[in-house]
């Protein structure tokens, strides 16, 4: 009886005792290495972004027109703040990644090492994206404002239209850079694109036809003018 | 003073140096105006002739690659002057016919003559456009005479035109220019000028020509500049100016932001200047003044009105950006009224004006969207302007322009209480050295 309880009960609950001992001090490793990690990012994060703050980095930069750039895209915080804010979520990330490490578990040493190989990729399509954003921004605008200069009555819908246009392309190219259903998007993104493309053209030419020859025999044609044009000259 | 020289193409150089020195230059900056530049030079060519015989003069064609052979007829254009009884005619015109290097556009065309002029030690320059079919050879004394014999730095011409004709001019040129400067120069993109080598070579010491003035600008800057630089400064009546119409590609918004963008530029180079300015006062105007009818404009205010109600709706996130919220709420209480009765008042524009302004001062969105987001605004503020002067004169629809800029004088301080203080101090106005000795007192 007395084997039995040190063999079948005993033995494994001491192994386990023994296993919880080997790893006590990884966890005890990881969680110093969270802490450390935490405090350092809040160090960090603070410190640069005083220092860009005291250097006048927010007044440099509101002279090269990237605050009204970044209100323009939404982000009201200040570039100071903003360049905190990345260096402490980067000293985060750089933290968790070092605390998994401290397990010294093969497959969680396989899982964080594959998230940092899966870094650079992020960065990518996080840079795809915000390029993407801001410029379906200034391309929206720039085509909502030659629209409504040309008179055209859809000018918003066609300012929206090359926006989402921009935007999916960017989710596009960025899913593809994360590898998520490389294939699927692809050929999804080109399907959809060329059946709008493809659907536009014909609704123009059914539609819009005596618009288009108009446009073209303005272009091409002598330059005649139309009834409805006016003499005035604005210089 | 600068010694940087502006590059000259080779013959040209060689032509310099062969005509040594010249008195008198005029300039014809010229781009596929074949149909229309022969006129053009034998004006200026009988005009030096019968009013400047005995002065050493230079005719400079200065082109931008012109393809239908417009230098080929500046340089074989010819003049019988006995049919036009000049049998004085002292000293030969030469002929310097070259192209411009640099970013195309007017601005360059005119850099190269301002350094032809710097290089042959001219006292006075005439610049004409090439595509003018109204230009006389009394143009040309009316541009040089009041530089060469009376002291003055700056000719801008003055020039009979339909009400309305050059409403960019009317509406926002002339009555910025005047608030802001002080001087009353009525047509400060006219396209025609005379002025002092010593001009000349301070226009060339400028920064800019690698700028938006070196393409369409030049006109405005090289009228603020000469006033900024403390030039004497007078106005010459040529009587009407009639021309090919300017590009048909160009269009209106294009055309806006070249004007609105070169004023605003100039702006913030000379804060310390206009910021400190009051009122205004009468530039001298030379030659004999008449009335002579001018071709009737047709007008389709539909049309304005229409692209400026657009403007509202499909605008208004750009127009809340760029307009303080008072003026957007006066501009949103308009779309209230029917069809065309939508009218800007004097007030509202002057307010609108300044509010642009200071938003491309302060960069509140990219400046070239900013400048065409304009448009349709002064759109309907034209449109107002057609319907307010409907059935008028030109001389009582003058009389209105003379209101609005009296309303762009009162309301200065509107402007300058919102516009960030000048960083640099005032900068007092003596690059032009000789003026204010000779001057003998006022600009009146």
């Amino acid at each position: 009886m007395n084997d039995f309880i040190n063999q079948a009960l005993l033995g494994p609950l001491e192994l386990l005792g023994r296993q919880v001992l080997t790893v006590l001090p990884n966890v005890l490793a990881m969680g110093i290495i969270l802490l450390g990690g935490l405090f350092a990012a809040w160090a960090f994060g603070s410190f640069a972004e005083r220092l860009f703050r005291m250097i006048g980095f927010d007044h440099f930069c509101d002279r090269l027109g990237m605050n009204a750039a970044l209100l323009r895209g939404g982000v009201k915080t200040d570039p100071s703040r903003l360049i905190g804010r990345s260096i402490y979520w980067t000293v985060i990330m750089l933290a968790s990644i070092a605390a998994l490490g401290a397990l010294n578990l093969t497959p969680i040493n396989q899982f964080a090492q594959s998230l940092l190989a899966y870094v650079p990729h992020l960065v990518t399509a996080a840079v795809i994206l915000l390029a993407g954003y801001f410029l379906s921004n200034f391309v929206s605008q720039a085509v909502l404002i030659a629209a409504v200069n040309a008179g055209l009555p859809p000018a918003r819908l066609i300012a929206a239209c090359s926006r989402w246009g921009i935007q999916v392309l960017a989710g596009a190219m960025a899913l593809e850079q994360l590898g998520i259903a490389q294939h699927i998007v692809v050929v999804g993104f080109g399907i959809t694109w060329g059946g709008i493309v493809l659907a536009g053209a014909i609704a123009f030419g059914l539609g819009a036809a005596d618009l288009a020859k108009g446009f073209l025999e303005r272009r091409l044609g002598n330059r005649s003018k139309s009834s409805t044009d006016d003499d005035l000259h604005h210089w | 003073m600068s010694t940087n020289l502006t590059p000259l193409a080779a013959p040209t150089e060689a032509r310099i140096q062969e005509i040594g020195s010249a008195e008198v230059i005029v300039g014809i900056p010229s781009y596929n105006n074949a149909d229309t530049v022969g006129h053009v030079v034998r004006a200026v060519s009988v005009g030096l002739a019968k009013h400047f015989p005995g002065r050493r003069a230079v005719l400079v064609n200065s082109d931008g690659g012109s393809s239908d052979q417009t230098p080929a007829i500046v340089a074989r254009t010819a003049i019988n002057f006995q049919h036009l009884f000049i049998a004085d005619q002292q000293s030969i015109l030469h002929r310097i016919v070259t192209p411009y290097h640099g970013i195309p556009g007017k601005g360059s065309a005119f850099r190269t003559i301002f350094e032809i002029a710097r290089r042959l030690k001219a006292r006075a320059c005439a610049v004409v456009d090439a595509d003018l079919r109204s230009i006389s050879p009394e143009w040309i004394e009316l541009l040089l005479r009041p530089i060469m014999e009376e002291g003055y730095d700056y000719v801008a011409p003055y020039y009979l035109r339909h009400k309305y004709d050059g409403t960019i001019t009317n509406s926002l040129a002339y009555p910025l220019t005047r608030a802001l400067y002080g001087q009353r120069v009525r047509q400060p993109i006219g396209g025609e000028f005379g002025f002092s080598g010593a001009l000349a070579a301070h226009y060339l010491d400028q920064h800019v020509w690698e700028s938006e003035v070196a393409r369409f600008g030049i006109d405005i800057w090289m009228t603020t500049e000469a006033i900024a630089s403390g030039a004497r400064i007078c106005q010459s009546f040529l009587g009407a100016k009639i021309h090919n119409p300017k590009d048909p590609s160009a269009d209106l918004s294009a055309m806006l932001m070249q004007v609105m963008g070169a004023l605003f530029a100039l702006m913030e180079k000379h804060e310390g200047l206009w910021s400190r300015l009051e009122g205004s006062q009468p530039v001298p105007l030379f030659g004999f003044t008449y009335e002579v009818g001018v071709e009737p404009v047709h007008v389709n205010v539909e049309r304005m009105v229409s692209h400026y109600r657009q403007g509202l709706t499909d605008l208004e996130p750009i127009w809340r950006q760029i307009l303080a919220d008072d003026t957007f709420t006066q501009l949103c209480d308009l779309q209230g009224t029917s069809g065309t009765d939508c009218r800007i008042p004097d007030e509202l524009w002057v307010q609108v004006v300044y509010d642009a302004a200071i938003a491309h001062r302060k960069r509140i969105i990219r400046r070239d969207h900013l400048l065409k987001a304009l448009t349709p605004l002064y759109l309907g503020r034209t449109a107002s302007f057609v319907q307010a002067t409907q059935g008028l004169t030109s001389m009582e629809a003058e009389q209105k322009i003379e209101a609005l800029c009296h309303t762009f004088e009162r309301m200065k301080p509107y402007l300058v209480e919102r516009w960030q203080p000048p960083t640099l101090q005032p900068v007092a106005p003596a690059l032009l050295h000789h003026t204010t000795v000779d001057a003998g007192g006022d600009h009146e």
